[in-house]
């Protein structure tokens, strides 16, 4: 059965077309050697330096394929536009390329090459099939070759069929397309180029760059402090040497001077270590909450780049855990952890070389337990490695069950589903906890291993040191030292150990943060773009199509909206109409066409720029946290209250605010004053008029407030729509009567347009529309 | 424009003589501005007129609005918190306030809003606004029993 699979694979691939051309300009084949493809790859190795750092089968085998497309040029010939294709006919992976130029059609896939003339050629025909997708090569009625590939390239197929229409139009009249267009099209291949993330440990370091002077102090202390904790050892030995021991053995005089003098060095070594260690401690603290203070920022603007498009696949719940409990960890892992670590690593250099000092043959003994301690820390390294990873998800989960449940607790209770949210937040919670024990199991094992070598470190000097004192190479002094630097020794490892959780746990987090930080901005924001300051209001749609994954929602609408004029946009759920406003928005690019205000593509102008000409009042009305005032001038903050009592006024707002105990001042949003649907869509509309918008957007405005409220909000709306293009979607029609021009979408497209008067004649959509509403409203 | 004062309401009388009875006034900014923008509204919550500020008013006017609104008013504004004990739910507040020393419950943290920089109301449980304009300006004592809870 295998056999005959890969059997089928490799004619597929040897003859991947099964179209055959009756007429006499049949593609011309030619197979090329395997050697003049390993040429390729020695030049495409030394162009790029970062395909080095690839493993080979990762290579992007369309790079090879274009290096032989481009060996095939002739003299004059230029490539304008290029597509990887993924699949060949009987749908197995294969990789292939069609690179357009100014002359000919060209197709390259491993072993085979192909080419037609542009003239001979009418269309490229696109057939979609849900995961995968056709691209037919037509020539009049006739399909001469066929191509296939997954649905996550028809963005690209899109802008190559485009590109072809183009270049054949314009080769038809013997010219070319401009060079410099081509890089736009290549974007989406420049965009999929795998990015290496550093060691997310290491990457912390560069965020702490702003404060190296506070890290070298920190690391100063660590030093002193360290050093000063290890003279208490030192003195203790001359202590028993000098004194203790002569006293034992009577031979002379007590030398109470020099007790005093032991017991005062002792007192100070331990206060010198006191107060190094509290410096220590702050500063490094310090530190830690500098760095994870500017993660967080950093993680946060970077989020409020990020377009519409990533926040709708994240859960807020994930997103809230990285930059609240990741960071976290991440802190107490350079306050608490990293210091230990250096001072760890100090005292253990230090005892050891102090050690080897003083008695070489004690500290081999002392020291021979390591190498078993060394493999130890590797090996519960990797184990808990994986662990705090799963540890961290565990805990994106349960918050975002709890983001999701709670502000949904109404529907829950609705619908009598506590127990079944009880039984999920259990779920995740076990989850939690069975990764924690996970650990824990392992590290419990861990750490008393740690000291069952301590002591067992101890026995030997112990035993090494009595024979060294009882054969008189040692004395008893040297022995107390060397059993109390041994003891700081293994306890310093010990303390080591907990680092090495902590640095587990702490490169999950870090990795997570980064995760979010590498997200590039999915809308290319183009660098030269321009100011356009305040906009005329005029919107052209040219032949505007979009699509959400692999649905196309937007199918080729052309449009244009004089400025002032009110649109009415009217059609059945799930048309497109708030789909169209959030391309009017920018807050998706289109995938096809473009849409122009006052003539100026909106990928080319400044987006903040832009947007402050909109006023958007949306079908979900979203009121922040803070009083009512602050909401009405969300969009403007520095407005004046004259100001935000004259918006209120205009969107009916001002009576039911003056209602409230404390008027203006009442706080709204989450933990705020409860308000209902029409009154917070009143808030936003007032929010919308406040900043005096070129372009007035309402997409469902008045739909949860009664019609005796919406025909106010729509007088004094009338009076605001003027001066101002206005697009207002409704599903009422009758709040429609005044738009200058209703427009009816349908399946992302426009199906009709005119006046109310014109379209009831039409006896279109629009008609039938209106007449079901009539219906209902009768019933 | 007239303001009369009839039993416990206002009366207003427009420049051309439309009368409006029975007016409340109401602060729009009772927190963050109470000394400008006051409506008068009527019994259904009609607004008759709204008044940016206050001294453009001549004097009786202004007395006689000042009374009124003086009526309605009830901030009392906390000069010392003298205790502050956690209660079966939220906390019990003994303060001393410009109107006297008081008891009041709180129910949530939340009850505790901050209005910019160093404003804060407190909500009790039945809804009286308790304003402290100026946290740093309290003393020492009160600031750090404050501080546990905000
Ligand atoms: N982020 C998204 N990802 C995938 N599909 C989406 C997304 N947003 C919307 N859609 C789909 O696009 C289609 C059009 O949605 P849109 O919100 O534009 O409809 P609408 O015309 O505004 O409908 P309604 O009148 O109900 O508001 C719908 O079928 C919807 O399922
Ligand atoms: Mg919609």
């Amino acid at each position: 059965m295998r056999i005959r699979r890969t059997s089928e694979g490799i004619r597929a691939r040897k003859n991947p077309c099964p179209v055959q051309s009756s007429r006499g300009d049949s593609p011309r084949q030619t197979a090329f050697s395997q050697k003049s493809f390993s040429q390729i790859d020695f030049g495409l190795f030394r162009r790029s330096v970062s395909l080095l750092t690839l493993p080979s089968d990762l290579r992007d085998p369309a790079q090879t394929l274009l290096q032989h497309a481009e060996s095939r040029l002739v003299p004059g010939e230029r490539i304008t536009a290029r597509l990887s294709t993924d699949l060949n006919w009987s749908l197995h992976f294969h990789a292939g390329l069609i690179v357009l130029t100014n002359q000919r059609l060209l197709h390259v896939e491993e072993g085979a090459f192909h080419d037609w003339r542009l003239q001979n050629l009418d269309e490229l025909l696109l057939e979609e099939m849900g995961p995968t997708a056709a691209l037919h090569l037509m020539q009049g009625e006739k399909a001469v070759w066929h191509w296939r590939l997954t649905a996550g390239h028809l963005r690209e197929v899109e802008a190559f069929i485009g590109r072809f229409k183009e270049q054949r139009g314009l080769t038809a009249e013997g010219g070319d397309l401009g060079e410099d267009d081509d890089e736009e099209l290549f974007s989406p291949e420049a965009v999929a180029e795998p990015k290496f993330a550093g060691k997310p440990l290491l990457r912390l370091m560069g965020f702490s760059r702003p404060w190296l002077g506070l890290m070298l102090l920190g690391l100063a202390l660590t030093v002193a402090s360290t050093g000063a904790s290890l003279l208490g050892p030192w003195l203790t030995m001359s202590l028993v040497d000098d004194v203790l021991i002569p006293l034992q053995s009577a031979t002379h005089e007590i030398n109470v001077q020099k007790v005093y003098q032991f017991a005062g060095g002792l007192l100070g070594a331990a206060l010198l270590t006191w107060m190094l260690q509290w410096a220590t401690t702050y500063v490094v603290a310090r530190l830690a909450e500098c760095v994870t203070s500017r993660m967080r920022r950093a993680t946060y603007e970077h989020l409020q780049t990020l377009s519409l498009g990533y926040f709708s696949k994240k859960r807020t719940g994930d997103l809230i855990s990285r930059i609240g409990n990741d960071t976290d960890d991440i802190s107490l892992f350079i306050s608490v952890n990293f210091i230990d670590f250096a001072c760890d690593v100090l005292t253990i250099v230090f005892t050891a070389a102090v050690m080897f000092s003083i008695n070489p043959v004690l500290a081999l003994a002392a020291l021979g337990p390591l190498p078993i301690v060394a493999w130890l820390v590797q090996w519960v390294r990797v184990r808990l490695r994986g662990g705090f990873a799963a540890a961290s998800r565990a805990w994106s989960a349960l918050n975002s069950v709890l983001t999701d449940t709670i502000p949904g607790v109404r529907v829950v209770k609705a619908f009598a589903q506590e127990q079944r949210e009880i039984e999920r937040f259990r779920q995740h919670d076990q989850q939690i906890f069975d990764t924690n024990d996970r650990v824990n199991r392992t590290w419990s094992f861990f750490e008393p291993t740690i000291s069952f070598l301590t002591e067992f470190g101890l026995l030997v000097v112990w035993s090494v040191g009595a024979w060294a004192v009882a054969h008189e190479q040692t004395t008893v002094g040297v022995l107390t030292g060397f059993v109390l630097y041994v003891t700081k020794f293994y306890s310093r490892l010990d303390a080591m150990s907990r680092f090495v959780a902590s640095a587990q746990r702490a490169a999950a987090s870090a990795h997570r943060v980064f995760a979010i930080l590498d997200v590039k901005p999915d809308m290319p924001s183009n660098k030269d773009t321009r100011k356009i300051g305040r906009l005329r209001g005029e919107i052209e749609f040219k032949d505007v199509r979009f699509r959400h994954g692999t649905r196309q929602i937007i199918r080729g609408l052309d449009l244009k909206i004089a400025p002032g004029e009110m649109i009415g946009l009217v059609g059945p759920s799930g048309a497109g109409k708030t789909t169209l406003i959030n391309l009017v928005c920018r807050f998706f690019d289109v995938s096809e066409g473009s849409i122009l205000v006052d003539g100026n593509d909106l990928r080319e102008i400044d987006v903040i720029d832009y947007r402050r000409n909109l006023g958007l009042v949306l079908q979900e009305p979203y009121l922040f946290f803070g009083t009512i005032a602050d909401n009405i001038a969300y969009g403007k903050p520095g407005a004046t209250r004259a100001e935000i009592i004259a918006a209120a006024r205009a969107a009916r707002a001002h009576e039911f605010i003056l209602k409230l105990a404390d008027g203006y001042d009442s706080m709204v949003g989450e933990r705020g004053q409860q308000l209902s649907g029409g009154e917070r869509q009143r808030i936003s509309i007032a929010r919308a008029l406040l900043v005096d918008p070129a372009i007035l957007i309402l997409d469902e405005a008045t739909s949860s407030v009664d019609t005796e409220t919406e025909r106010e909000i729509q007088a004094a709306l009338d009076h605001l729509v003027k001066g101002r293009t206005t697009i207002a979607i409704a599903h009422r029609l009758g709040t429609l009567r005044k738009a200058d021009r209703l427009v009816v979408l349908e399946n992302g497209v426009i199906s009709e347009t005119g006046t109310h008067d014109s379209l009831m004649k039409h006896s279109g959509t629009y008609a039938r529309l209106h007449a079901a509403m009539v219906e209902v409203n009768h019933a | 424009m007239t303001l009369l004062a009839t039993g416990p309401y206002l009366t207003l009388i427009e420049a051309d003589g439309v009368r409006h009875e029975k007016l409340r006034p109401v602060r729009l900014f009772p927190l963050t501005d109470p000394q400008h923008w006051v409506a008068l509204v009527d019994e259904n919550g009609r607004e008759a007129v709204c008044i940016e500020d206050l001294s453009t008013l001549d004097a009786s006017q202004r007395t006689l609005l000042d009374a009124a609104l003086a009526r309605r008013d009830f901030v009392p504004v906390i000069r010392r918190v003298i205790a502050i004990k956690r209660a079966t739910e939220g906390h019990d507040w003994h303060v001393e306030t410009d109107r006297g020393q008081t008891v009041f419950r709180i129910e949530t943290d939340e009850s505790i809003q901050s209005l910019g920089g160093t404003r804060l109301v407190i909500i009790d449980k039945a809804g009286t606004r308790y304003l402290i304009p100026d946290v740093a300006s309290l003393d020492r004592e009160s600031r750090r029993k404050l501080e546990r809870y905000y």
